[in-house]
């Protein structure tokens, strides 16, 4: 048998290089033996080398004949649909992206084979800082979808969700998706890694993305916000002793400081929505904080506190 | 030896192709380095798609032939561009080059925002300020500076034992980020050996002179650097509202979930302190498996800060 790769190069030059589009009969006949001769095997054959194609990037198109020849399908492979346009990086440019994915993606061959594509080479160096990139199947499909405006469909805490992906953020180790929930008909925060299955797109429409900025204040900074239901923000009062004073400034902002007490300890005044987060943060410190108020969630922690003691 | 999968070794040449008809002439082994493929390899797949043609057959269609380790390519007809980004490359290139964007020392004009600009312009799917990645705090920055000029510095650090910070010498390497959290691996002083700090436990920092100590050729990777260690490890039983605990902290494993969708945890446990913190925070969704002289770990830690609330 011949190699599968000779077959694969000559489908895909005579597909390139053909000026209409050819039937399978055609293509087996140009091909000279190199597809079997039964019908059903030919056929089957062929399949396996554009599914094939399609795996490596390339998209054979098709067309469905009229006339004498009504209902054979044509094929022929578009150039400039599979082919890297024009992207003139400078040697530096090139560099800088080398270094880039040492430093965030060590030894990802996906990202080498990219550098190729663009005439660099793997191999990069990592400097002294590094950020190492959360890794998620949907990831790459939710930047297309982003990048090219089409709608997503998942599904999200056992529900299906119909959305107009606007951006991708990385927060504190964590990817979320942003965007307009046609069900909620509201502008919606999911985490990324909680999306169930396969994201499906529609690349059959674009939507409208509102003006830059949504996703500047879309993730508060507070993650005593986050959760994806909104009810009411309320806010908390938190002592937090003196040796640990310090941190809770720095992490939530000296605008928080609600009191300083002479024994150096503090008062800190905190926004939530989300109940559960707010009582995971304080039990963080144990004993070096105490919710004040408000007095409803002080009286749930305690009992939470009472169930495990 | 078994074959490479024929769409691999497809792909490899569209890419390898198109740099070997810029390049001319070439020889196999810098070629297949650079691509990271073996010499034997290269030349089969070289040859066999010289051999490559279409009838007539009057001029081949990709003209390459090799002689004496060294590969040459004539006029190119086709396969003269390399492919498109996939979607998965394209996502590997600007997330982390939009991450190398946040690291200290970046600059906003400089090659790495141009190059950045370019591809995504030229892929037509300009995702400016759509892909965006937290800022890196300023503690990154101070120590990436110091860790440029080799320097020792001295800083005030929380762990999670102590009962305060505490000031201790250290010479930083590198620091990296990992499950959201920053960390810096350094020369600690005080212990002579190679230690991991947590980089926003760190209260404050200041230089106190040269560095004395170089990087040792391989530190532990982050993801596994915990597995390393000797770190003692506890086993948890962990329910549904508590799955936070294997998305946020490095678990050594995790079962499949039973029909209630609890798991079995296997996780290091830094110190005692951390590991009360952990279950007091999961609450009735955790159950201590081994080792069992942690089994009162959360029940005293529940009563200790029960005593605030009274």
């Amino acid at each position: 048998m011949a190699d599968r790769v000779e077959r694969l190069t000559n489908l895909l030059a005579l597909l390139l290089e053909t000026r209409r589009p050819l039937t399978l009969h055609e293509i087996a006949s140009e091909l000279g033996g190199q597809y079997p001769d039964a019908g059903q095997a030919r056929r089957a054959a062929f399949e396996r080398d554009k599914a094939s194609l399609r795996d490596i990037g390339i998209i054979i198109s098709s067309e469905t004949f009229g006339g004498d020849r009504a209902g054979e399908m044509g094929y022929w492979i578009d150039r400039s649909g599979f082919e890297l346009p024009e992207i003139d990086l400078t040697e530096d440019e090139v560099r800088a992206l080398q270094v880039a994915l040492a430093a965030t993606r060590p030894d990802s061959a996906i990202g080498e084979e990219a550098l190729w594509k663009l005439g660099g080479a793997g191999g990069g160096v990592g400097g002294p800082v590094r950020m190492h990139l959360p890794e998620l199947p949907s990831l790459p499909v939710l930047r297309a979808a982003v990048a090219n405006r089409h709608p997503v469909q998942f599904v999200y805490a056992g529900m299906p969700r119909q959305l107009d992906p606007w951006g991708l953020l990385l927060r504190d180790g964590f990817w979320y998706v942003i965007g307009f929930d046609h069900d909620r008909n509201d502008r919606r925060t999911f985490r990324v890694d909680r999306c169930d299955g396969e994201i499906s797109v529609d690349s059959s429409v674009q939507f409208d993305r509102p003006d830059d900025g949504v996703l500047a204040g879309a993730l508060p900074t507070n993650p005593l916000l986050l959760g994806d239901e909104v009810p009411h923000e309320r806010e908390a009062l938190v002592h937090i002793a003196r040796r640990r004073a310090w941190l809770v400034e720095r992490e939530v902002g000296p605008e928080r400081i609600r009191d300083r007490r002479d024994d150096g300890s503090v008062v800190v005044a905190l926004p939530f929505t989300n109940e559960d987060a707010l009582r995971s943060w304080v039990l963080g410190f144990l004993d070096d904080a105490e919710l004040l108020e408000p007095s409803d969630v002080r009286q749930r922690l305690i009992e939470w506190l009472e169930s495990v003691a | 030896m078994a074959q490479r999968p024929a769409t691999d070794r497809l792909r490899r040449l569209l890419i390898v192709l198109p740099w070997l008809m810029e390049q001319g002439e070439v020889s196999v082994e810098e070629a297949a380095k650079r691509f990271s493929i073996g010499v034997d390899d290269l030349i089969r797949d070289l040859e066999l798609v010289s051999m490559c043609g279409l009838p007539p057959y009057v001029d081949e269609m990709i003209d390459v032939f090799i002689d004496e380790g060294m590969i040459f390519v004539g006029i190119p007809r086709l396969f003269t561009r390399p492919l498109r980004l996939s979607e998965v490359e394209a996502f590997e290139l600007l997330a982390a080059g939009r991450a190398a964007m946040q690291l200290p020392g970046a600059d906003p004009d400089g090659s790495l925002a141009r190059g950045l600009q370019k591809i995504a312009v030229g892929l037509g799917e300009d995702d400016t300020g759509l892909l965006v990645i937290n800022p890196t705090p300023s503690m990154v920055k101070e120590l990436t500076q110091a860790i440029e000029h080799r320097q020792r510095v001295r800083v005030r650090y929380q762990s999670s034992s102590d009962v305060e910070p505490v000031a201790r010498e250290v010479e930083p390497f590198v620091a990296f980020s990992s499950q959201g959290n920053w960390y810096v691996h350094a020369h600690d002083v005080r212990s002579e050996g190679l230690r991991t700090f947590r980089v926003d436990r760190i209260e404050s920092l200041d230089i106190v002179g040269d560095a004395e100590h170089v990087a040792p050729s391989s530190m532990p990777e982050p993801g596994t650097w915990f597995a390393d260690a000797d770190i003692e490890r506890v086993t948890l039983r962990v329910g549904p509202r508590g799955r936070w605990v294997y998305e946020r902290y490095p678990v050594d494993e995790v079962s499949v979930s039973d029909i209630d969708g609890w798991v079995t945890v296997c996780l290091p446990v830094t110190s005692e302190q951390w590991l009360a913190r952990l279950l007091l925070r999961l609450g009735d969704s955790v159950e201590v498996v081994e080792p069992s002289a942690w089994s009162d770990v959360r029940s005293n830690a529940a009563e200790i800060v029960l005593r605030r609330y009274s």
